[in-house]
């Protein structure tokens, strides 16, 4: 709003600002093109076929694995196992998704990937907003030292830390349990979710937060009533972040679970792989499910996307 | 009578007679985050490195003291194929995904028709969860129904079907070819939102002076993105070095533990040998390699911020 006045000064830095924070189109938006009229590259035509030759090439390479596994799965059972392979399926088959739906096992570790990555969404957020807002409005020594320290934490072999994780949560009863799921899961979340969120209060105005100080707000309660609601954007991507990270999980949930709590990943592996003839697509259609949900929290972060991965890398 | 209540009421907590100072109160707000980094990560990792120097079994009570026996049986034994088998690994998982990444990112940039469509299907192999990029390629490696097989028969590239995942000499190629499928996306992202911070003044004022396109992507493209290449350089390296899930699923660090890195070697010791010192002391040597890494990026990214 007040932004309109620095404009010229906030302009060199705009580009880059805009990059970081909401994705890639709009810093190639804001070039006005016909005050350009003869440099740009992409008019030359060795130019163009070299972009074509890369897109088509490495096009090929990132999308036609993705068809491979969408044809797999409505492949019919009896005609899978061909060689050489159908490239189109003779007749579009449904039964990989009927028999996925009608599994109870399948059932039971969907539920539990739910359950484990709402839970740990939740918490993620309310801790890495704590923890972020203390390192945006606040300053005292040992601020930076602890900012690096969540960060490099994430620099941590998870295998390694496995080794005695396993032990810990055996000696308070935790294994095969969600609570050491969502305990594991969230720490986990903290480098990202907290790099988010205090790239997201350093957006808010000092004066604002001053002015609800000297009208007599608690600190608590500037954090609860004027912070949060500000930012709750950044509460949603850091939110559904922690959901995917949740989601995606195998090494945690393979190792801390019993197949009663594990969650899909480990689940799907126990279930279809090592068998002596794999249900090949009943797993490629199981595999499209559980990307299904990824694919919908990113839709609706995109925004949040290169920020959120950069911010968490650069910013110190 | 409605605006005098909140606010006398909000005055008497400001006015407590014992307010805690802003750092004490930062530190309250750090202290749940704290507590679970000390619980799930330290607390873990410190045991971890401390059972190196121990004979102690994943499933038996009690520990014996055995000095630095287990780290010379690991150097002595596994490491330099594991150091070796992890440096293939982690380089071609790093490169081949920042050359796709890059050539993607330069072509994207160029304001292809339908650039905006293209980037966002390019992104599906990053966003599916890593088993899930494990069962696709597990599929397509196939050694009796793959399509891997049939393209390259096809293309008269081998004579005969093979079992790329179940050949040590195959195996590691195939794991790097997944691999890279899932980490192109992200390269290609960052690439290109540091391609698009690239003033276009430079690349006009140089086509103007005579410079050719090659010419002006080594002398204006790579330096002006010299930042961000060292930086998607360094931290795939770092992530890479630790990968676990996509080479577990695939071959579980075989056939004839010719894809087991330090990540797979680690687990497996621990897990399935139920050897932790021997774990242990795997993970010792891998997590100081690993920390020369990390301060490696550390020195980059504050070097980053000083310009």
């Amino acid at each position: 709003m007040t932004l309109e006045t620095d404009l010229p000064t906030a302009a060199p830095i705009a580009p880059v600002a805009d990059t970081a924070g909401t994705g890639v189109q709009d810093a190639s938006r804001r070039t006005r093109r016909p005050s350009k009229p003869n440099a740009l590259r992409s008019e030359r035509p060795g130019v163009r076929f070299a972009a074509w030759a890369a897109v088509i090439v490495c096009g090929g390479f990132a999308l036609l694995p993705v068809y491979w596994l969408l044809a797999t799965s409505l492949t019919p059972r009896t005609e899978v196992f061909a060689y050489p392979p159908q490239f189109f399926p003779s007749t579009v088959s449904w039964e990989a998704y009927e028999s996925l739906f009608t599994n109870p096992t399948l059932f039971n570790y969907l539920r539990n990937s739910i359950i484990v990555s709402v839970i740990t969404a939740v918490l993620s957020v309310l801790v890495s907003a704590y923890m972020g807002y203390a390192f945006s409005k606040f300053r005292y020594t040992g601020r930076r030292a602890l900012m690096y320290f969540v960060l490099s934490s994430q620099m941590f072999p998870q295998a390694l830390l496995l080794v005695t994780l396993y032990s810990v949560f055996a000696a308070y009863g935790l294994l095969n349990t969600y609570t050491a799921l969502v305990l594991s899961f969230t720490t986990f979340t903290l480098p990202l979710c907290v790099w988010m969120l205090k790239g997201f209060f350093d957006t808010i105005p000092d004066e604002l937060i001053e002015a609800a100080r000297v009208d007599g707000a608690s600190r608590l309660r500037i954090i609860h009533s004027i912070v949060l609601p500000l930012s709750a954007p950044g509460l949603v991507a850091a939110g559904l972040f922690a959901f995917v990270r949740g989601w995606n999980d195998f090494i945690f949930a393979l190792t801390l679970a019993g197949p009663d709590k594990q969650t899909l990943p480990p689940g799907l592996v126990n279930t279809y792989i090592g068998e002596a003839s794999t249900a090949w697509p009943e797993l490629m259609a199981a595999s499209l499910v559980v990307s299904l949900p990824v694919a919908i929290a990113f839709i609706s972060l995109q925004r949040f996307l290169v920020g959120g991965l950069t911010a968490g890398a650069v910013k110190g | 009578m409605t605006t005098t209540a909140p606010s006398s009421q909000l005055s008497t907590t400001s006015n407590k007679p014992k307010r805690l100072s802003d750092g004490v109160f930062a530190f309250l707000l750090v202290l749940p985050g704290l507590a679970l980094l000390l619980a799930v990560v330290v607390y873990p990792l410190i045991t971890a490195l401390v059972t190196a120097f121990f004979k102690q079994s994943l499933v038996l009570p009690g520990r014996e003291f055995v000095g630095f026996q287990n780290i010379i049986d690991v150097l002595t034994g596994e490491f330099s194929r594991l150091l070796w088998q992890t440096l293939v690994f982690t380089i071609g998982t790093t490169l081949f995904p920042f050359v796709i990444g890059f050539a993607l990112a330069l072509a994207l940039n160029t304001r292809i028709r339908g650039a905006k469509v293209l980037r966002g299907l390019m992104l599906i192999p990053w966003l599916v969860p890593g088993v899930v990029v494990s069962f696709l390629w597990m599929w397509i490696f196939n050694a009796n129904y793959g399509v891997m097989n049939a393209l390259l028969e096809g293309i008269g590239l081998i004579d005969q079907p093979q079992a790329w995942l179940a050949q040590p000499a195959t195996a590691m190629g195939a794991v790097i070819l997944a691999k890279t499928w899932q980490s192109f996306p992200w390269m290609m992202v960052m690439l290109l939102a540091g391609l698009q911070t690239v003033p276009r003044e430079l690349h006009e004022a140089a086509e103007i002076d005579g410079a050719g396109t090659i010419r002006r992507f080594f002398s204006i493209t790579v330096p002006q993105l010299k930042g961000i290449i060292g930086l998607v350089l360094l931290l795939e390296f770092i992530w890479n070095f630790q990968h676990f899930d996509i080479i577990y699923v695939l071959t579980g660090g075989g056939p004839a533990g010719s894809t087991q890195t330090f990540a797979t070697a680690v687990y497996e010791t621990a897990f399935h040998g139920f050897d932790l010192g021997h774990a242990g002391a795997i993970g010792l040597l891998w997590m100081v390699l690993l920390m020369a890494l990390v301060v490696v990026y550390v020195r980059f990214s504050e070097k980053g911020e000083e310009r």
